[in-house]
């Protein structure tokens, strides 16, 4: 055990955070800039996709050189990007997609051209995810299915080109079984996307409605019936995403920042011994969620699915976002339940309660909190029945 | 001791859970939020049943009620998150008034307050004063019988439809002492105010308020020069136990509404009462509530009573209020699962509301800290 980057990591570093710097958005024209960030990152040998494996195009990197990109990229300005296709369809197609379903779907994923929602949850399946019940109904001939049904909290479903859709085939035998993983078209008839406004006041999540929509088998992955298995990987990949702590890291340097400007007596709220407190018991957590990632990281094989482990990140990660949330709302004092309008508060103020209420929703996507501790439970302590 | 309601107060809280039940679902309360602000209609209908009279004696043509009828008041309108400006007028604006204010100030101002046709807010906080009411800045040269007063009035409730503001401002001493602040009653017409009203996170109304060379003559001053803070300090404890009660009211719902949803809700082929993780958790919500409750009667019958431990009381009660507000509020929106954090259900505007509460009139940190001293 050691806690020294190698010299050959430092000087990846360095490499990076030139990279980074030399690219940063100046001005212009923000889409053309975002594109050609891409283009430029994938000719330094596939930084564009820093987890995928060599085999597709990715950078091979190990634990640690994973870590420095973290670091350092939640500090620089880069590119908006979603990730359901690059994160989660792409790993999917990887392992369970035909050749001819990674040639299709992969370079415009990896492109950044065409933009991937996720067709999960229904009203009645939140955590109990396998109780969905859209339904996909083969044709007489076997070369389509029609689906009908409904998915809720599709995130970015307004602005998706395809989505990737759990749907039932079968209702016979336990119910992960016959679940099928389709993908297809959004902009298509048969499709209505109504918003849902969250309690923040924004538009990310949706409902979504099929009506006899026809999907060609040549857009299933895998078989008919084991679309459950894939997507459980699937949500491994999820999970480790959501967790969000290098962006956390440095969200808490801001907070941090955010109450020193907030005067008190002759200090700043930084001074306040109960505040202080606060913040130190979060960087105390955060210092240790920090290297429960690293150790899962240098744990799992380049390209494989994150295992359980991936159930304390989020558990965790999510906690601490929460928890800035509720810091920087409560470092805006009254100011924070201002909506819009001229006050006298810090700026910072004007969003903290439409952030915290937002931030709710960390611990319920992605298998909320009670699910990751059932995965736990299950998989990792090895109690097999709870309820 | 005793905790039993009289029959005029069951009376009273009755008639408010009615109304309440009539009048404040949540599409009801969405539509009045988004004609921004609250309903003349049902302001008017409160004066008429008396309610805006409860807290102010006889003399000053009130019903002689107490802290208490205030408080089984609150608890009702936290129920339905009612929107109608009685905390900012009757309690804090009027509040300071009745108890600062001459014979003649109080027959100039009450009797439309109590009637519904005027309206009166508290302007004390200031973008530096933190949570502290005696932390004031805003200062008063003198100018011929009375003083000219300039600077900045922020998180003014409902000062966009005030009459009149009760205005605390220094005459005297050094920014965070508590003597040498005075109030008075001031026109919100006057020459130099001016207001910028916004709407709160919760859908209630609040404001910043401009003081720039208003005139405050002799006739305007509340009581005694740099007296002011005794007063404004109970009307803000009065404030406290109002939406301390109105706190135990909204977290009631949300325990109720997390109840309801789980034996309604099912997954893994179980409702989701059925598990014990979650049986456990509201479990917990129900005692916070429960805990809350004691306290509140524990704190507003204290005041009431005028006790010696009153200020103590109301320090531990907004502590403790703020703890399981947010206690009861995040485990509410988290077992309503994805529903919890949108527009349709109510879990999340009674959340909302309570956030806002454990900020206002100093958090929960400020009053524990207070309650140590």
């Amino acid at each position: 055990m050691d806690i020294e980057l190698s010299k050959e990591d430092l000087e990846f570093e360095k490499e990076v955070k030139a990279f980074l710097a030399e690219n940063a958005y100046k001005d212009g024209d923000a889409e053309k800039w975002r594109m050609g960030w891409f283009e430029k990152a994938r000719e330094k040998g596939g930084w564009d996709v820093p987890k995928w494996p060599v085999k597709f195009g990715g950078p091979g990197w190990t634990p640690n050189q994973h870590y420095v990109w973290q670091r350092a990229t939640a500090r620089a300005s880069t590119p908006w990007d979603l990730p359901f296709g690059l994160s989660m369809l792409a790993p999917v197609l990887m392992a369970y997609g035909s050749e001819e379903q990674q040639e299709r779907f992969l370079p415009d994923i990896r492109a950044r051209k065409v933009n991937w929602c996720q067709g999960y949850s229904e009203p009645g399946a939140g955590s109990d995810l396998a109780s969905l019940k859209t339904k996909a109904e083969l044709s007489a001939d076997g070369t389509y299915y029609t689906v009908n049904g409904q998915k809720i909290w599709t995130t970015m479903a307004h602005i998706a080109d395809w989505i990737f859709c759990l749907t039932r085939t079968s209702s016979d035998g336990i119910k992960q079984e016959g679940i099928t993983f389709l993908l297809f078209p959004m902009k298509q008839d048969g499709i209505e996307i109504k918003p849902i406004i969250t309690l923040g006041g924004s538009h990310t999540v949706n409902s979504v409605f099929f009506t006899d929509v026809k999907v060609p088998v040549e857009n299933r992955v895998g078989e008919e019936g084991k679309g459950w298995t894939y997507a459980k990987g699937l949500l491994e990949h999820e999970r480790s995403g959501i967790a969000g702590i290098s962006n956390s890291i440095v969200a808490l340097e801001g907070l941090k920042e955010k109450a020193r400007s907030v005067k008190r007596g002759n200090g700043s709220l930084m001074d306040v011994p109960s505040f202080k407190s606060k913040i130190a018991a979060l960087e105390v957590d955060l210092m240790a969620v920090e290297y429960t990632e690293l150790r899962s990281l240098a744990t799992a094989s380049a390209g494989a699915a994150p295992g359980p482990e991936s159930s304390i990140l989020k558990l965790k990660g999510t906690e601490i976002q929460q928890r800035i949330q509720k810091l920087t709302m409560e470092a805006g004092g009254q100011f924070s339940a201002a909506w819009g309008g001229f006050n006298s508060g810090p700026d910072f103020a004007r969003g903290g309660t439409g952030g915290y209420m937002n931030s709710r929703y960390y611990t319920i996507y992605g298998g909320a909190s009670e699910v990751q501790k059932d995965i736990i439970t299950k998989k990792v302590l090895g109690i097999k029945s709870s309820r | 001791m005793n905790f039993e309601l009289s029959e005029e107060q069951q009376l009273i809280a009755d008639s408010i859970e009615r109304f309440v039940a009539d009048n404040y679902d949540l599409e009801s309360r969405t539509a009045i939020v988004a004609k921004g602000g609250f309903s003349e209609e049902y302001w008017k209908q409160m004066a008429e049943l008396g309610w805006l009279g409860m807290p102010f004696s006889e003399e000053d043509g009130g019903f002689g009620g107490n802290q208490i009828d205030t408080m089984l008041m609150m608890e009702q309108f936290g129920k339905g998150l009612v929107l109608e400006p009685f905390l900012a007028s009757i309690v804090l604006g009027a509040g300071a008034l009745k108890r600062a204010g001459s014979a003649e100030q109080k027959a100039a101002w009450l009797p439309g307050v109590i009637d519904g046709s005027k309206q009166l807010a508290l302007a004390y906080m200031e973008p530096e004063s933190g949570d502290e009411p005696h932390n004031v800045a805003l200062s008063g040269t003198p100018s011929g019988d009375g003083y000219k007063i300039s600077g900045l009035k922020c998180m003014v409730l409902h000062g966009g439809t005030a009459d009149a503001f009760v205005v605390s401002f220094r005459t005297s001493g050094g920014t965070v002492d508590e003597s040498g602040i005075t109030l008075a009653l001031i026109p919100a017409d006057r020459d130099g105010i001016t207001v910028h009203a916004y709407p709160t996170v919760d859908g209630l109304q609040s404001s910043e308020v401009k003081f720039d060379g208003v005139e405050v003559s002799k006739d305007d001053i509340l009581g005694e020069v740099g007296e002011g803070f005794a007063a404004l300090n109970a009307a803000i404890n009065d404030g406290i136990l109002a939406i301390a009660a109105e706190a135990v009211g909204a977290m009631e719902v949300l325990y109720k509404d997390t109840v309801a949803y789980t034996q309604e809700r099912e997954q893994f082929d179980h409702p989701m009462s059925d598990f014990q993780v979650l049986q456990h958790r509201m479990v917990d919500m129900f005692v916070e509530y429960e805990q809350s409750k004691s306290l509140l009667y524990r704190a507003t019958m204290e005041v009431a009573a005028d006790g010696d431990d009153a200020q103590r009381n109301v320090h531990a009660l907004k502590h403790l209020i703020g703890k399981a507000a947010f206690f009861v509020g995040e485990n509410a929106v988290q077992t309503h699962g994805g529903m919890g954090v949108t527009e349709e259900l109510r879990v999340g505007h009674y959340f909302k509301r309570l956030i806002v509460i454990e900020a206002q009139f100093g958090n929960t940190d400020y009053h524990l800290d207070r309650f140590a001293a």
